[in-house]
């Protein structure tokens, strides 16, 4: 233990020499003493060989491999539409084997409780009935769809591919933040990072027994066979992408390559007696599973928004025949909805009868009368989400606002109660990041998006995760659209 | 007693330039239920393009075409031989149950099951300050309050063609009172949903021959339920009850869920486009 610390104090001299420990914050690697903990003594040692100038150089060298890779994604702004590359933090974070247990349990809990949720909203709606969700949180969602009403997806599942964010708060435990179930994106970041990380360290990565992170695209082919639809023996999957424009698209065809299928476009399918075909220069071929990256409301135009050029018309009726599979199932989103989110606990107890393995952060509903006066009074104390935003856009933290920022966010409020929920400021936990313009290592905050998978009869969680950073100092906001970076995530082997 | 009938639909599309590929979804095939029957489909189109029967996201037939080839002129002809059978929707005429069917319908469970019908649409958003145009009396039973319903719709709105348009909604109506089948459709169920009973948009071909209401197109009415009897089609436009004249085809929420054409073209320039319904009945 002697020998650690001095070891460790040496580390501090130099790639930490100029790491400032706020004691407000939870910091993942260094305890409350400054040591670090055991998990992270290893690598400190072995970053230890290294200088600051190697690791600007290390840096480097990872950027431009990403960029060469083309790894990169857009930017919506008012204006403008930019493409950037996203940045990776050479630092990873590490998850020991038991804190994972409860995150995979965790995950998986979820993910089924949310599958046999849909199924009730879109059949008997049994949940409602008992009083526990009201009926209005389902039919003021925008992404509940009357057409699923009765249809039965292939296989039973709704959330083939759930994305889950979650922190570690400063009370050392973790909280799911959201749960992301309309088609999230992410996973080829957490590929990426670790083949750069690969690449970039070696020596460093050798000495950990580290669960490998390739093996999502052979699970994501199995589960999106499992759900292949009846009589179909060798089911045809495809990935469905809105195209080259979309912030994910680099994911899209990363996916299609890493499972070996087909990447599409809506105009590459067609349908026939509600059958789905992909045309090809060999003729037509049966489509029988499309993991499809595009919006329930873009994907046919007959059914769905007319003007929808990313669509294939009849596909929704291909689908509600039972010919063709889509994952995530249209209307899924409905559960991915953050005024959902604050039921989860009452679901997991009525779907499974089991009490929750991961917290929720406590909510408040604007649509309620007593919480929404509470919300109003405690505006500074809270952050304000929009129920139905993803991506991070329109959410206020409310100790950043000005008093007349206040004002605007409350006037919206009162204006529309049902779309804003309310949670008090997470704090969440730190890790020590690289940062280009001081070049060296500062606290930021940092999330975790767990990819979990569902099938007929098999499920998966990807081992390791995209772990977010904030980039900017003190932003709380992780989402790569607004600015964050990312690392790459160990969970360790037993 | 039944009657026969003989539909023809007819759509003339005209581009002002070549279409390379498009889809259309025609919802106008008449649904088989308890008091019709499809005795006969008939379709044609000038393209010579397949005619491929399949369902729209409510599970209604349709029939749905893809071109491949350029083109510039459309028709699209479809002919149905039909059975409609006479049904006093009541058989005999229940004692209405009047305090318990309007307790009935204030149950979470009446709430839950008929929701899609029980919500505002695009189309049958009522204007703030206009919820109670037409409210309830609860001393009367539902199913003579809809029936008052049916009759100040028809009062209130002036039937006339070409004040309104598809898009037209409940807003505009209630400034200018006039227009066509599809808005006497909409505030009839706007108004019912407001008084908490489910209300259903149909679409459908009215037969005529009696000097009703209607338009060379198709015709709208609506289906509201009464406790203790089911759906009940009320025809707003021509202040009866829904009888062997009107041949459904398909329902929805409002208007959006029951277009007779959908279609995507993939085309630049104008398009004209008419459509016309003929109903006869056959001896």
């Amino acid at each position: 233990m002697k020998e650690n610390r001095r070891m460790n104090s040496e580390v501090n001299k130099t790639i930490f020499s100029s790491y400032n420990k706020n004691a407000q914050l939870f910091d993942e690697v260094f305890d409350s003493n400054g040591v670090a903990k055991n998990v992270y003594q290893k690598l400190l040692e072995l970053y230890g060989n290294h200088s600051i100038q190697d690791y600007v150089q290390l840096n480097n060298k990872a950027k431009a491999s990403f960029f060469n890779q083309g790894i990169t994604f857009q930017v919506y702004d008012n204006k403008v539409t930019q493409e950037k590359i996203f940045p990776f933090d050479l630092f990873p974070r590490i998850i020991d084997e038991d804190e994972w247990e409860i995150i995979e349990k965790g995950a998986i809990q979820r993910s089924k409780a949310l599958n046999l949720f849909l199924w009730d909203i879109y059949h008997d709606k049994k949940i409602i009935k008992d009083g526990i969700v009201p009926l209005d949180l389902i039919t003021s969602s925008a992404n509940y769809l009357h057409q699923m009403i009765g249809v039965d997806p292939p296989g039973g599942i709704y959330n083939h591919i759930s994305g889950t964010d979650i922190i570690k708060h400063s009370d050392g435990n973790y909280y799911v933040l959201e749960d992301n179930i309309r088609c999230p994106s992410g996973v080829s970041y957490v590929i990426c990072n670790r083949t750069a990380l690969k690449r970039a360290l070696f020596g460093v990565f050798n000495h950990y027994k580290t669960h490998s992170v390739t093996n999502y695209a052979e699970n994501l082919l199995e589960i999106l066979e499992s759900v292949k639809p009846k009589g179909v023996d060798v089911p045809n999957c495809v990935v469905l992408t809105p195209g080259m424009y979309n912030s994910a698209f680099y994911e899209h065809s990363y996916l299609a390559k890493a499972m070996g299928v087909e990447l599409v476009e809506g105009r590459d399918l067609f349908v026939e007696n509600d059958f789905v075909y992909m045309k090809t220069i060999r003729g037509p071929i049966k489509v029988d599973v499309i993991y499809r990256r595009v919006d329930d409301l873009y994907m046919d135009p007959l059914v769905f928004k007319p003007e929808s050029a990313l669509g294939v018309p009849g596909l929704f009726a291909a689908y509600r025949k039972g010919n063709v599979c889509l994952a995530n199932a249209p209307g899924t989103g409905v559960a991915d909805d953050k005024a959902i989110y604050t039921y989860m606990p009452q679901i997991i107890k009525y779907y499974l009868d089991e009490t929750p393995i991961l917290n929720n952060v406590h909510t408040y509903h604007c649509s309620r009368p007593d919480e929404l006066k509470y919300v109003l009074e405690h505006i500074h104390e809270l952050v304000i989400k929009p129920v139905d935003e993803a991506g991070g856009y329109g959410i206020s933290i409310g100790n950043r606002l000005t008093k007349d920022e206040i004002k605007v966010v409350q006037d919206e409020i009162k204006e529309n109660p049902r779309k804003y929920i309310a949670q008090p400021i997470m704090s969440l936990s730190v890790h020590p990041t690289y940062i280009e313009d001081t070049e060296s290592f500062e606290q930021r905050h940092v999330d975790l998006r767990t990819f979990t998978l569902l099938g007929h009869e098999k499920k998966f969680v990807l081992k390791g995760g995209l772990s977010r950073v904030a980039l900017k100092r003190g932003n709380l906001i992780v989402n790569s659209s607004q600015g964050g970076g990312s690392k790459d995530t160990w969970v360790l082997k037993k | 007693m039944s009657i026969e009938y003989s539909i023809t639909y007819n759509a003339e599309n005209e581009y002002e330039n070549p279409v390379d590929n498009a889809s259309w979804q025609f919802l106008i095939v008449p649904e088989n239920n308890e008091t019709q029957e499809l005795m006969s489909v008939d379709i044609k189109n000038s393209l010579g393009a397949k005619n491929e029967f399949s369902e729209n996201g409510y599970g209604f037939r349709t029939i749905r075409i893809n071109t491949q080839e350029k083109f510039q002129n459309l028709n699209f002809r479809a002919n149905f031989k039909l059975k409609k059978i006479s049904l006093n929707p009541f058989g005999q005429v229940p004692i209405f149950n009047i305090a318990s069917n309007y307790e009935l319908v204030q149950s979470l469970d009446f709430k839950v099951d008929f929701e899609p019908f029980l919500g505002q649409t695009q189309f049958t958003t009522l204007p703030k300050g206009s919820k109670n145009l037409f409210v309830f009396d609860t001393a009367l039973s539902i199913f003579d309050n809809l029936q008052k319903l049916n009759n100040w719709v028809y009062q209130f709105i002036k039937f006339n063609t070409g004040v309104t348009h598809v898009n037209t909604l409940l807003e505009e109506i209630l400034e200018n009172p006039e227009g066509v089948c599809q808005d006497f459709a909409h505030l009839f169920c706007a108004l019912a949903r407001a008084n908490k009973i489910p209300a259903r948009y149909v679409s459908g071909y009215l037969h005529q021959g009696n000097g009703y209401f209607g338009d060379s197109q198709m015709h709208a009415w609506v289906e509201a339920y009464v406790p203790q009897v089911g759906w009940v089609g009320f025809d707003p436009t021509n202040n009866l009850l829904v009888d062997d004249n009107h041949i459904k085809v398909a329902h929805g929420k409002d208007f959006n869920d029951c277009s007779p054409l959908k279609g995507v073209v993939h085309s630049h320039g104008a398009n004209k486009t008419s459509h016309s319904v003929d109903v006869q009945t056959q001896q």
